[in-house]
């Protein structure tokens, strides 16, 4: 059955394959077009250099009205990524417009991943290291870099 | 970027989605025309209101309720201004037009071509289904129209153009709105981005004047509220003498309802 979210779903993939975007990519599963996976590249420069990270998006019938719920399924250390993989991102929430579509979020996470907001911590301990010990902190992501290619 | 913990929050995720359902399973849409004496119902025993309810009736015999979601202001506006504009075919001509131009200016202002291009697909396609015509009947075009915006999918892609064509306003003009905007917010583009554009967050005295100027139309809003006074409060936007809107909405706290005369 097509609905608007499907719809609208189809030509994000479709735009995701046409024009896709340096260091990301993301596909519906075989058989739910309302569940992607999708990997993010760690950007050049960053500690996340080198990273392939996984994630998953879900949306609902409600997209792109409402924002689909994004995760990290590969282990992170960020200040702004909880323990399982939720994703603290103002234009996942309290910025989130129809005009975004999946490009759109997915670069934006990936810039989350050079620049870290420490001052809205989803991991404190990240958030504190990376203000006050920026080598410890380069050291835990590159932990989760090297894991990346296990996952 | 922020936090916004509460929505990491699942319980709360549930309840809102609770909360929601319980209102679109109470509240279509858009309502039928129904009887204005039928808010007595609502302030039964409030006597301050009921007073108001009076004032009101003596000036409006009809009302819609629209769905309490935090949409209702571009859905009322939205539907009202159409449904008048219907019985006026030289101002439809005029709005059609003003819509048609109205994708150029937001791609202009950096709105993402790709995706307003669904939304304004969406608008235009209502507004060709209700276009008046010599040879259709006015009230089968009414009723198509009342259809349309009670079309979750038609609906809500309309009230997110309206927004997007009021966040375009507000950041073309931004010196001068700038000056209205209270509270926390960095800067008019991210007033926009938290007020604005995100469906189901309500509007306020700017966002109205901000449509009402990038749209060409105006509106009266009548204000019901607690204060102490009998009589209601009417606002018309834009706010200039010679402006007698022909369209009305009546405003209770943090909700827009269609008004008839």
């Amino acid at each position: 059955m097509s609905t608007p979210a499907r719809r609208r779903l189809m030509r994000d993939f479709k735009r995701l394959q046409e024009d896709p975007p340096t260091g990301v990519s993301g596909a519906p599963t075989d058989n739910n077009i309302m569940i992607w996976n999708a990997v993010i590249f760690g950007p050049h420069d960053t500690p996340f250099e080198d990273g392939t990270f996984k994630l998953t998006i879900e949306f609902t019938e409600e997209y792109p009205n409402k924002p689909p719920t994004v995760r990290f399924v590969s282990k992170m250390f960020h200040p702004n990524v909880y323990a399982d993989g939720g994703i603290c991102l103002d234009i996942l929430q309290n910025r989130w417009s129809p005009t975004y579509d999946v490009s759109a979020i997915l670069t934006s996470i990936q810039s989350l991943l050079s620049d870290p907001n420490p001052n809205s911590p989803a991991n404190a301990m990240a958030a504190q290291l990376y203000k006050e010990n920026r080598r410890e902190y380069e050291k835990r992501v590159k932990a989760c870099v090297e894991q990346s290619f296990i996952d | 970027m922020e936090q916004n913990s509460d929505n990491h929050d699942e319980l709360t995720i549930k309840q809102q989605k609770e909360i929601e359902k319980e209102i679109n399973e109470q509240f279509a849409l858009i309502s039928e025309k129904i009887p204005i004496e039928i808010l007595n119902d609502e302030y039964a025993d409030d006597p301050v209101y009921r007073q108001k309810v009076q004032d009101i009736s003596s000036k409006y015999r009809y009302m819609r309720k629209i769905r309490p979601d935090g949409n209702c202001f571009y859905r009322a506006f939205g539907f009202t201004t159409l449904e008048y504009l219907i019985k006026n075919k030289e101002e439809f001509k005029k709005f059609r037009q003003v819509i048609e131009q109205s994708k150029a200016k937001l791609i202009e202002l950096n709105f993402p071509q790709f995706t307003i291009d669904d939304f304004y697909d969406t608008i235009m396609e209502v507004i060709n289904k209700v276009e008046p015509s010599d040879t259709q009947d006015v009230n089968k075009v009414l009723d198509e129209l009342y259809k349309l915006f009670n079309e979750q999918a038609y609906s809500d892609y309309i009230v997110v153009y309206l927004r997007l064509i009021t966040s375009g306003k507000l950041q073309e003009e931004a010196e001068f709105y700038s000056n209205f905007i209270e509270g926390n917010y960095t800067s008019l583009l991210d007033f926009c981005k938290k007020e604005v554009e995100p469906m189901y967050k309500e509007s306020d005295h700017i966002h109205i004047i901000a449509i009402c100027a990038a749209l060409g139309c105006a509106v009266r809003v009548v204000y019901m509220d607690r204060g102490s006074q009998s009589e209601v409060i009417a606002h018309d936007f834009p706010d200039c003498p010679d402006n007698n809107p022909s369209v009305s909405l009546l405003y209770r706290p943090n909700h827009y309802d269609v008004l008839y005369q």
